[in-house]
């Protein structure tokens, strides 16, 4: 089986952000790390490849630094990779990065399955995966919490995640793509030996041009960023100052005096 | 007059709440642009679009056998009918389950942009501006589109739900609906345990913070059970196999409202919200000053939840 993942690099959320004249984040001030949902997503993709055999291809879009998640990817098991190397990409809106993308995979002449993470933790926005499945002509489906491959190898039983504790359970025919959604698995950790292999596995860095990503940049993209700033809360907690015991003695306090809840 | 059209979500024939919140959006947003707010109802019969009928002056119904449960490839098939058969400008969708699995889609469709998740708008010299969390809301981005149609889809509680009250119309669009490529077997519910946290008039619930198992039974089931309330914990708890999954709050989990909810090392991402901001009384304890959770708390301690936690369990004595 040939399954694609894809993978994103994005802030650890516990960094300190600091906006850079309303438009980016000081990103010397961040550490970055494989959006959290492609852990998942990379750990699927394993799991199929042990039972059906094939490969695991990896493709990013992003900076130099970019390649560090990829490794990750390799070191966990994956065989090797494509990044997409090109500030015209990254400069451009989830449109631009979904079509270039597709051309990456396009480059591959033919997958049996792509996987990528439900949404990316930085810009939340849920739609790369549904739009390269729709630019390739896939069948796809989102938020998977479990994967079944039929025993002819061509269809999937998948679960989709619905809200308030519920799934759907779909039947899908390959080649398809999947986003997947957290708790589908356990990721595994990169082992010593796995770290030492990845360092030697093949990961291709691509220029939008060499695989023919046309639509970048600004001009590409269907929608335009205009500012980013922090939010101001109409609602603010009431802080509770001093230390932990001074803290939680107040705490204990209010909810007895003030909010009567205890 | 370019329409602003609302795409109506069900399940099981139930009109989502979503729905009626985006029919107060459309009017918004319509009446800023010099545009109509309208409705498109995709069902097997034209009973939902008559109900929809009642909340927005004008609604478009796709009416399918196919159409009686959510599917991607017919809901995309469905809008392009309407945008084809209807001179519409935006499309709304709600950012949920279903929305999520075909708004992308359905905005390459009709040739549109796509701002998704987004939570408010405004008018910046005729262009419409569209706000929306990032960075686990930490930060809010603006984006406009560029193309001529636009597609937007909004997080749940973004706009109050319209009242229903109206006898709008109920025009039938015809559409050649295909057989979808992904087909439905069944709705199976995941989450059946042996407690009912929803019922708790307490709860303590422990997040990623609370680092490992021991650790979240030593401190969050511990104060709960001090408390004579129920234990939960955020969906990473449940992932990581520290609880058990019918302890779930959240979008994906339970919904609760009691009179005390007591998050700990839970940052307050917008899906958690979404199970427990009916709470009484909120209290957030967390490292990080900025964390998100701080806005819907009624009382919050910034510090470290190992030390604070035994210090109110110290205090209860
Ligand atoms: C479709 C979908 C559905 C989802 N459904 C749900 C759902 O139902 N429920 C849910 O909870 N999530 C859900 N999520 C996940 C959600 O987006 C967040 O990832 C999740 O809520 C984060 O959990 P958390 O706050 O525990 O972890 P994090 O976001 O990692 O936050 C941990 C917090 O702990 C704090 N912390 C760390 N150490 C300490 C310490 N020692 N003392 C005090 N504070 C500390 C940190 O500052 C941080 O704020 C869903 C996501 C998607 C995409």
């Amino acid at each position: 089986m040939k399954i694609v993942v894809l993978v994103k690099e994005v802030p650890d959320m516990e960094s300190k952000f600091k906006i850079v004249g309303d438009a980016k984040i000081d990103e010397s001030q961040i550490a970055f790390k494989m959006n959290a949902f492609d852990e998942y997503a990379v750990e699927a993709g394993l799991q199929l490849k042990e039972k059906f055999g094939g490969e695991v291809i990896i493709i990013s879009s992003g900076p130099e630094r970019v390649s560090k998640e990829i490794r990750q990817a390799f070191a966990m098991g994956a065989d090797w990779g494509i990044q997409v190397m090109d500030s015209q990409v990254d400069e451009g809106d989830n449109y631009v990065v979904s079509a270039a993308i597709k051309k990456a995979i396009d480059s591959l002449g033919g997958v049996d399955l792509v996987l990528s993470g439900v949404q990316a933790e930085d810009d939340q926005s849920a739609v790369t995966g549904v739009m390269i499945a729709d630019l390739m002509g896939l069948p796809h489906c989102t938020n998977v919490v479990k994967i079944e491959v039929g025993g002819d190898g061509k269809t999937m039983k998948v679960n989709r995640e619905l809200e308030g504790g519920f799934n759907e359970v779909a039947e899908i025919a390959m080649p398809a793509l999947l986003t997947i959604q957290s708790g589908i698995n356990q990721p595994r950790y990169p082992t010593l030996p796995g770290i030492m292999k990845a360092k030697k596995k093949r990961l291709d860095i691509k220029k939008a041009g060499e695989i023919g990503a046309a639509e970048l940049g600004e001009a590409g993209s269907k929608t335009k960023f205009v500012k980013m700033f922090f939010p101001v809360s109409e609602h603010k907690a009431e802080i509770l100052t001093g230390d932990a015991k001074t803290a939680a003695k107040t705490l204990v306090d209010k909810l007895k005096n003030e909010a009567k809840v205890l | 007059m370019a329409r602003i059209l609302v795409v109506a979500e069900q399940r099981s024939g139930k009109l989502s709440d979503a729905t009626l919140e985006l029919c107060k959006a459309a009017k918004a947003i319509a009446s800023a642009m010099g545009a109509a707010p309208a409705a498109a109802v995709f069902y097997k019969d034209d009973s939902l679009a008559k109900e929809v009928a009642k909340y927005i002056p004008e609604v478009f119904s796709v009416v399918d056998a196919k159409l009686e449960a959510y599917n991607a490839d017919t809901y995309t098939e469905a809008v392009k009918a309407v945008v084809a058969a209807q001179d519409v400008k935006g499309v709304l969708i709600p950012h949920s389950y279903d929305g999520v699995d075909y708004a992308a889609k359905a905005a390459l469709a009709i040739g549109a942009g796509i701002v998704s998740n987004c939570n408010k708008f405004e008018m910046q010299g005729g262009t419409l501006v569209l706000n929306r969390n990032t960075y686990n809301g930490k930060i809010q981005e603006q984006r406009s589109i560029k193309t001529d149609k636009f597609v937007v889809t909004f997080e749940k509680g973004a706009f109050d739900k319209e009242a229903a009250g109206g006898a709008g119309s109920v025009t039938a669009v015809a559409a050649a609906i295909s057989a979808p490529r992904r087909t439905t077997k069944e709705i199976v519910a995941m989450m059946a345990g042996s407690v009912d946290i929803s019922q708790a008039k307490i709860i303590v619930a422990g997040g990623r913070g609370t680092k490992e198992k021991d650790k979240y039974n030593d401190i969050i089931v511990n104060l709960a059970k001090k408390l004579g309330g129920e234990y939960a914990a955020s969906r990473p708890v449940v992932d990581a196999g520290w609880t058990d999954a019918a302890r779930q709050v959240g979008q994906s989990g339970k919904t609760v409202a009691p009179v005390l909810y007591i998050a700990a090392g839970i940052s307050g991402a917008i899906q958690h919200v979404a199970g427990m901001k009916g709470s009484q009384c909120i209290v957030a304890i967390n490292k990080d000053p900025e964390a998100p959770v701080f806005n819907i708390a009624t009382y919050g301690i910034v510090g470290d939840l190992f030390e604070v936690i035994p210090a109110i369990m110290a205090e209860l004595g």
